[in-house]
């Protein structure tokens, strides 16, 4: 009989202890996936024992829907904004509290309370804090300062950055902390030797050994960002008018409320797709810049 | 290395067991048939024999029906019991799309709408011809029959207009409006006086909607019922009607003379409280009884009167609320039981006056008194008594909530901020007509 090589051997125990996660993946995720597939070449309704077949249409009506296009529109702007001002906002947050002041452990908590409460408590809290709170600031000091951001088209999209800034903020900024305190001070103590300042020492030592850190806070909030509902939901409801509908409000719109399954079905593969891509692009790219030790 | 070979499918075994047991375990008395579909087990050999019912209640508000109704089945039925799913109605159409596939509830309790949509789709029982409703306000009953079959039982109903504050009016000295003019001179006068005409809560967006119907019922669906019918045959359309033309421009009236500024940033509650501190003098859209009112001030005294049109006849605006509904597909056992509850339902006058002192609204079980304060009673027993009354429903079962009125809200919201012309906003309406109905 012929032995099984040690790698073989390794292997084999390997799959068995990832078997029960895969089974959970592919019950979980896969099955309901390909059914999304199916669904999308339909025109199901979500309730009717038939689905018919409708071929490509649902894909064909996608991309000439004003309504998808613009839903996609404003997804793509809220990712940008919160993927460049929460990576900033959190990389200098965590380089303040790497620092020397005092009460870190105050403000870190301050910073970080804001992501144990969910995106519709966080969206409601915002709804008042714009729509009550600060206009009665307005009244106290005189002043006449629009703070009803989610009120119009032009700001609405301002007032929902700003509110989901604040809720995670402080969860990425732990991730950046993380990353500082595990740049080797002799690198840096070095460095200091050399000649060099505080600039170029985070620069050329600190944000190379950052990119870990910034690989997967980039990747976090850029898919996070793709999928935002519940901050929606519970304040604008992707309002006024269509301003703020992001996709996957279209999505449940169109397939839940709309009772058009397959269509909606055909705009969450399309989803899929744009995260997957983005992911892949993302990782790739950021990956190649990650500094080894 | 046999141990660790051993080791490995150990501990693959209990991962395995773990997350089986704890996605939870079957319910005792239930089987599943090849399809999937659960089925109630039904072990009632007479009417003794205990039976459980399921029933689903999208609620707009916890109204401690439940309780209510378990005590009086507990007295009157004990051999039924009840596991009740409590949901916001917002979420009764995903539920339902969840059941239709792995099993029905025994009972659904939604809205007069649900029961025509869901009763069209053949998985409501009718209950056309059940003794128990002779005791059901025929109203109510007309707005879930399709076809001569009655699928649900309107248990009560609401009013809608604008509501008014009556102290904000006779303070003014201004007289219940029942043309676009004498509107306009009501408007005019509360602004003079500094009030704020409408109080107003854009933001949601099914306020505009509910705006919208209401307005077209006035002016469309007065004249021609059929409206929502001959829209989707193509006879008619948004665009080149004059008087939903006109509905969208009552609607950018109050638009115009509510608070602008907040409107798409304040929710109902937060209006609703500046609307009782006099800061404005009505409310659109209203309902009436609220309990929202009683609950931020119980002494509010608040009246009802219909959406002005153009002729000055409009009608005080009635819909049938909550309503029971049962699933066609039961056994017998359990339609048995479903009988026995609805029957309960409507002869049972106390338990319902408990009910709707609760969740103050109108019953439409006929002889139950109530005792929750509703300022706005006198107002709607003066509409019903001439027969100045409509049921909303007329309009909402030709043209569909979900997918085509919501969205045609979105649309207005758009062209009241000026981003799209009327034009464009009707014609989305038109865009789609496939939606209208399903």
């Amino acid at each position: 009989m012929r032995k099984r090589t040690l790698n073989q051997r390794m292997a084999g125990q390997y799959a068995i202890l990832v078997l029960p996660g895969l089974i959970l993946f592919t019950l979980g995720m896969m099955i309901p996936l390909c059914m999304a597939f199916s669904y999308s070449f339909t025109s199901w309704n979500g309730l009717d024992a038939t689905k018919k077949w409708v071929g490509l249409d649902n894909y064909i009506k996608l991309f000439q829907d004003k309504y998808v296009r613009d839903a996609w529109l404003f997804t793509i702007k809220f990712t940008v904004l919160n993927t460049v001002i929460q990576n900033i906002a959190a990389l200098l947050l965590a380089l303040l509290l790497d620092s020397t002041i005092k009460a870190k452990s105050l403000f870190r908590t301050i910073i970080f309370i804001p992501c144990l409460i969910s995106a519709i408590i966080a969206g409601f809290v915002w709804l008042r804090i714009y729509g009550s709170v600060l206009p009665a600031l307005n009244e106290i000091l005189g002043t006449d300062i629009n703070f009803m951001l989610f009120g119009s088209k032009e700001t609405v999209l301002t007032g929902l950055v700003i509110a989901n800034n604040w809720q995670w903020v402080g969860y990425w900024m732990l991730i950046y902390l993380a990353g500082l305190q595990s740049v080797p001070h002799e690198l840096l103590e070095a460095a200091k030797v050399d000649g060099a300042n505080a600039v170029q020492k985070f620069l050329k030592i600190t944000l190379p050994m950052l990119a870990p850190a910034i690989t997967i806070c980039v990747v976090g909030i850029t898919t996070g960002s793709l999928k935002v509902y519940d901050l929606l939901v519970s304040s604008t409801k992707g309002g006024p008018g269509y301003a703020s509908t992001s996709i996957i409000m279209q999505i449940y719109n169109t397939a839940i409320a709309g009772r058009q399954y397959g269509y909606g079905s055909a705009m969450s593969i399309t989803l899929i797709a744009v995260l997957l891509l983005i992911a892949v692009i993302q990782l790739k790219w950021l990956k190649k810049r990650e500094v080894q030790m | 290395m046999k141990w660790r070979k051993m080791t490995g499918l150990l501990m693959t075994g209990s991962i395995a067991a773990g997350m089986l047991f704890g996605c939870g375990g079957k319910d005792e008395g239930n089987t599943t048939d090849t399809k999937g579909e659960e089925v109630q087990e039904s072990t009632a050999k007479d009417e003794k024999e205990p039976v459980t019912l399921r029933i689903l209640l999208a609620a707009g508000s916890g109204t401690g029906m439940d309780e209510i109704i378990d005590e009086a089945l507990a007295e009157n039925y004990p051999e039924i019991q009840v596991e009740w799913e409590m949901i916001n109605w917002n979420d009764l159409n995903t539920k339902m799309q969840t059941y239709i596939q792995s099993g029905l509830p025994d009972i659904i309790v939604g809205k007069a709408t649900d029961a025509v949509t869901y009763g069209k789709m053949g998985i409501l029982g009718d209950l056309a011809g059940k003794p128990y409703l002779d005791n059901v306000n025929e109203v109510g009953t007309e707005s879930v029959t399709v076809d001569g079959k009655v699928y649900g039982l309107a248990f009560d109903a609401m009013y809608q207009g604008i509501i008014y504050n009556r102290k904000v009016f006779e303070e003014n000295h201004v007289e219940i409006p029942t043309t676009y003019e004498e509107l306009d001179a009501a408007i005019q006068t509360f602004k003079d006086a500094g009030i704020t005409p409408f109080a107003t809560h854009f933001v949601d967006t099914w306020s505009i909607g509910n705006l919208a119907m209401q307005f077209a019922m006035g002016d469309v669906f007065s004249k021609d019922p059929l409206w929502g019918d001959k829209f989707r045959s193509g006879e008619v359309s948004f665009v080149d009607s004059p008087e939903y033309r006109q509905a969208y421009e009552n609607i950018k009236k109050i638009y115009d003379n509510t608070w602008q500024d907040e409107t798409f940033s304040i929710e109902e509650t937060a209006s609703d409280a500046k609307f009782i501190e006099g800061e404005a003098a009505m409310k659109a859209p209203g309902f009436c009884p609220t309990d929202t009112l009683y609950t931020l001030d119980e002494n509010f005294d608040y009246g009802l009167f219909p959406y002005p049109n153009a002729t000055g006849d409009a009608k005080l605006l009635f819909q049938a609320d909550t309503t029971f509904m049962k699933n066609e597909n039961s056994d017998e056992a359990v339609n048995e039981a479903v009988d026995k509850v609805f029957t309960l339902l409507t002869e049972n006058k106390e338990m319902v006056g408990e009910i709707c002192d609760i969740t103050m609204k109108a019953p439409m079980i006929k002889d139950v008194e109530t005792t929750y304060p509703d300022p706005s009673r006198n107002d709607i027993e003066k509409y019903a008594d001439a027969n100045e009354i409509v049921n909303v429903d007329i309009g909402n079962n030709q043209l569909q909530w979900g997918g085509f009125q919501d969205e045609n809200a979105k649309a207005i919201a758009e062209w009241l901020q000026g981003d799209i012309t009327i034009d464009a906003a009707l014609k989305a309406a038109d865009d789609r007509k496939d939606n209208s109905l399903q």
